[in-house]
C-alpha cells in the first residue's frame, strides 16, 4: 500500500514541477544560504584584521560561494543592481578603481552602511575587495576602513538576496501558473527562465571569462582575465562550470549529453597551465584556452538542444532573435 | 502577383462603400505572432481582445496599417525579398510587393496620412545604402524612391505634418546572410525627410556611441522623437539605449540607472511614447521593460521575460511577449490583460 501511494505521488507530481522544486531547493536556496554565511564570515574576519594573508581564506570562501550562484540572473539578485554590486566585472574603463580612490581619501561618513550602499556598484563587492587586498599600486590611504565597509555591504547584499528568495521569490517559481501569480504565468515560463540561465551563463563564460583574456591572436589580452590579482581566474572558470553542472543535475538529471559536455569542459579548465590565464599570450597556452572555449560553446549547444527537448521549452521567441 | 481569386476578393472588399477598420472590429493595433507552427496577424483592442485574426504565410517582421481601410502590409524578415498587402477582413493576399532589382526591404514601412502611398525602408543590397521606397497603394505600384540619408535604415515613422523620420541603423549587412560588415566604422543617424524626400535634418551620435545602432522610433505628442538603440560594441560598457531628438537640436542620450545598466543586455527591441510623454523601452534579451519620464529619466523597471512589442495606449502602454501574454503597462504596474495568445512577435503597430 505504501508503495502504491508512493507511486501515485510520483505520478501526481508532474516531472516539470519536480525539476523546478529540485533546482530551487537543491541548488538555488542552499547556494544563497552558503553565500550569506560565507560573506558574513568574511565581514566578521575584517573586524579582526585587514591583513591580506589573514583575510585570503575567508575572501576565497566568499568568492567560491558566489561562483556557485553567480549564474542565477533572476529575481532578488537582479533587483537594485545587487548582482553588479556583489561582483562588478568586467570593468574596462576602471570605474571601480576611480570610485574607490575617492572613497579612500574622502569623507569617512561615506563608509557608513547606508551611505556605502548608495556608492557606485563598480566600487563595491568582491572585485572592490580584491583591489584593496591585492592592490596593483600602493593605495593612497589606509584601506582598512574601506575593506570593512565593503565586506559588511557585501554580507548585507548576500543576506538580502537570500531573504528575497526564502521570503517570496522561491514561492513564485513553485506556484507558477496558479491564480494571482503574474510573475510566472505557467510552469513553462519558469523552465524557460532556468534554461535561459544555463545557456546565458555559458555564453558569458565563452565571451567574457575566456574571451576577454584571449583577445585576438595578434593582440592577446591576458591582463583582462577575471580576478587576476587574487589569482582566481582559472578557479572561477572551473567553479562556474561546476555550478552549471550542479544546476543541470537538478534541472534534468537525465541530460547525459549535457553533463558529459560540461564534464569535458571542467577537465579542460582544470588542466589549464596557469591560474590567471597568462598563457593566452603564447601560442601553445592560447590553444588550450581556445580549446576550452570551444568545449564551452559545445556544452552550450548541447544544453540548449537536450535540456530544451527535456523541458519542452526553448529560448524566448523574441529574445533569441535579433531585429 | 495577385491571383484571380485575390483580385476578385479585392474587388469585393474594396467596392463601394469602402470598408473600414470598423468592419474588422475597430482594432487599435496590429500584432503578428506564431501560433503552433503557423503565423497569424491579429487586430487588437485596447483591452487586448482580438478583433480579427488572419493567417500569415511566414513569420513577418513588422506590419504597416492603412490609415482607414482594413489593409495591412506585412514585411518579410530581413533580407526582405517580399512584402504582402493583406485584406484584414478575408485574409486574402491582395498584392505581393517585390523590391526592385538590387533592393531589399529592411523591416518596416508606413502609409501616408491619406493612404495613397506606402513608404518602405530598403537597402541597396550590395552596399546597404538606405532607400525609402514609394508605392502607390492603388495596385501597389512602385512609383519612386528616395535616399534614406544613411546606411541600413530600419524603422520609419510619419509625422503629423507628412514628414518622415528614419532610423538609419548604420550597419552594413551581407546581402545573403545578414552578417554585419562594418561594426568598426558604423555611423548610425536619424534623419528627417520632407514630404518630397529632401533631408531636412539629421543627427548623429557622439563618437563614443557610434556602435549604437539606431533601430526603432516613437513619436511624442510634443513633436519629439524617441529612438531605441542596439549596442554593437563591448558588452562590458554600459551605454544608453534610449535617445530623444527634437529636430534641429543634438540628440539627447538617456542613460539607465546604474543598477539597471546591463539589464537590457545592450539591446532594445521596441519603443513607444505615451500621451503624457512617458517612454517605454523593451528588451526581450534582458526580459525587462523600462519606463522613463518625458526627459528620459528612468522611472521603473519591470521584469518580464521575452517582452518586446509595445505601443502607446493613452497614458499607458500595451505590451506583448513571446509567451503569448498582453499587458497593460505603466510606471506603477504591469497588469495582465490576456494570456495564452500566440507568441507575439517584435512589434505592436498602432493604427492611426
Amino acid at each position: 500500500m505504501r508503495h502504491l501511494l508512493a507511486l501515485l505521488t510520483i505520478c501526481l507530481v508532474s516531472p516539470a514541477r519536480a525539476e523546478v522544486v529540485d533546482v530551487v531547493k537543491g541548488h538555488i536556496l542552499p547556494g544563497y544560504a552558503r553565500l550569506a554565511e560565507a560573506t558574513r564570515a568574511l565581514s566578521a574576519a575584517t573586524q579582526e584584521t585587514c591583513d591580506t594573508d589573514d583575510l585570503a581564506p575567508a575572501y576565497h570562501a566568499a568568492f567560491d560561494a558566489w561562483m556557485a550562484v553567480q549564474h542565477l540572473h533572476l529575481g532578488p539578485v537582479e533587483d537594485e543592481g545587487r548582482s553588479l554590486a556583489i561582483a562588478f566585472w568586467p570593468d574596462p574603463k576602471g570605474s571601480g578603481r576611480r570610485a574607490q580612490a575617492a572613497l579612500l581619501t574622502g569623507d569617512p561618513a561615506q563608509l557608513a552602511p547606508e551611505a556605502f550602499a548608495g556608492q557606485s556598484v563598480a566600487a563595491r563587492g568582491l572585485m572592490g575587495l580584491e583591489r584593496l587586498l591585492w592592490p596593483e599600486a600602493p593605495l593612497p590611504a589606509d584601506a582598512c576602513p574601506l575593506i570593512r565597509a565593503t565586506a559588511s555591504d557585501l554580507a548585507t547584499l548576500a543576506a538580502e538576496v537570500h531573504k528575497g528568495w526564502t521570503g517570496g521569490f522561491a514561492d513564485l517559481l513553485l506556484t507558477a501558473g496558479e491564480p494571482g501569480n503574474t510573475r510566472f504565468l505557467s510552469k513553462a515560463e519558469v523552465q524557460q527562465a532556468l534554461l535561459t540561465i544555463v545557456v546565458s551563463d555559458l555564453e558569458h563564460l565563452r565571451d567574457q571569462r575566456l574571451g576577454r583574456p584571449l583577445g585576438s591572436f595578434d593582440r592577446p589580452t591576458p591582463e583582462r582575465a577575471e580576478a587576476r590579482a587574487s589569482g582566481r581566474s582559472q578557479r572561477n572558470i572551473v567553479l562556474a562550470l561546476q555550478a552549471q553542472r550542479d544546476m543541470v543535475l537538478h534541472l534534468s538529471p537525465e541530460a547525459a549529453k549535457t553533463l558529459a559536455a560540461l564534464d569535458h569542459a571542467i577537465s579542460l579548465a582544470k588542466a589549464l597551465p596557469d591560474p590567471v590565464l597568462a598563457a593566452t599570450a603564447d601560442p601553445s597556452g592560447r590553444l588550450k584556452v581556445e580549446i576550452l572555449q570551444q568545449a564551452v560553446e559545445q556544452a552550450r549547444m548541447v544544453a540548449l538542444e537536450e535540456l530544451g527537448a527535456a523541458l519542452g521549452v526553448g529560448l524566448g521567441f523574441n529574445a533569441k532573435d535579433g531585429d | 502577383m495577385a491571383t484571380r481569386r485575390a483580385f476578385l476578393a479585392g474587388l469585393a472588399a474594396f467596392s463601394l462603400p469602402a470598408p473600414s477598420w470598423a468592419d474588422v472590429g475597430s482594432p487599435s493595433f496590429l500584432a503578428a505572432g506564431k501560433l503552433g507552427e503557423g503565423f497569424v496577424l491579429h487586430g487588437l483592442s485596447v483591452t487586448g481582445a482580438s478583433t480579427f485574426s488572419i493567417p500569415l504565410p511566414a513569420r513577418g517582421h513588422a506590419a504597416a496599417a492603412h490609415p482607414t481601410r482594413p489593409l495591412a502590409v506585412a514585411f518579410a524578415r530581413r533580407p526582405g525579398t517580399f512584402a504582402l498587402a493583406l485584406n484584414c477582413q478575408t485574409g486574402d493576399v491582395l498584392h505581393e510587393l517585390a523590391p526592385p532589382d538590387g533592393r531589399q526591404f529592411n523591416g518596416h514601412g508606413v502609409f501616408s496620412a491619406d493612404g495613397t502611398l506606402l513608404y518602405t525602408s530598403e537597402v541597396v543590397a550590395e552596399t546597404s545604402q538606405g532607400r525609402i521606397g514609394l508605392w502607390a497603394t492603388d495596385g501597389f505600384r512602385r512609383v519612386g524612391e528616395w535616399a534614406s540619408g544613411g546606411i541600413g535604415p530600419h524603422d520609419l515613422k510619419r509625422l503629423v505634418d507628412g514628414r518622415l523620420v528614419v532610423a538609419n541603423g548604420g550597419i552594413a549587412t551581407d546581402p545573403q546572410d545578414r552578417t554585419n560588415l562594418n561594426i568598426d566604422s558604423m555611423r548610425p543617424n536619424i534623419s528627417l525627410l520632407s514630404p518630397e524626400g529632401r533631408i531636412d535634418a539629421q543627427a548623429e551620435l557622439p563618437p563614443d556611441f557610434r556602435q549604437n545602432s539606431i533601430r526603432h522610433l516613437a513619436l511624442g505628442p510634443d513633436g519629439r522623437i524617441a529612438f531605441a538603440m542596439q549596442w554593437e560594441g563591448d558588452m562590458a560598457e554600459a551605454v544608453p539605449l534610449l535617445g530623444l531628438w527634437t529636430p534641429g537640436n543634438d540628440p539627447v542620450l538617456c542613460p539607465p540607472r546604474q543598477e539597471d545598466a546591463f539589464r537590457m543586455k545592450g539591446y532594445a527591441g521596441s519603443i513607444a511614447m505615451a500621451a503624457d510623454g512617458t517612454v517605454a523601452l523593451t528588451s526581450p534579451r534582458g526580459g525587462v521593460v523600462l519606463l522613463h519620464d518625458t526627459l528620459g529619466t528612468p522611472l521603473a523597471t519591470h521584469p518580464r521575460a521575452d517582452a518586446c512589442g509595445v505601443a502607446a495606449m493613452g497614458e499607458a502602454f500595451l505590451l506583448s511577449d513571446g509567451s503569448g501574454a498582453l499587458w497593460d503597462c505603466t510606471a506603477e504596474t504591469l497588469r495582465l490583460l490576456k494570456d495564452s495568445g500566440p507568441s507575439w512577435d517584435n512589434h505592436i503597430v498602432a493604427i492611426t
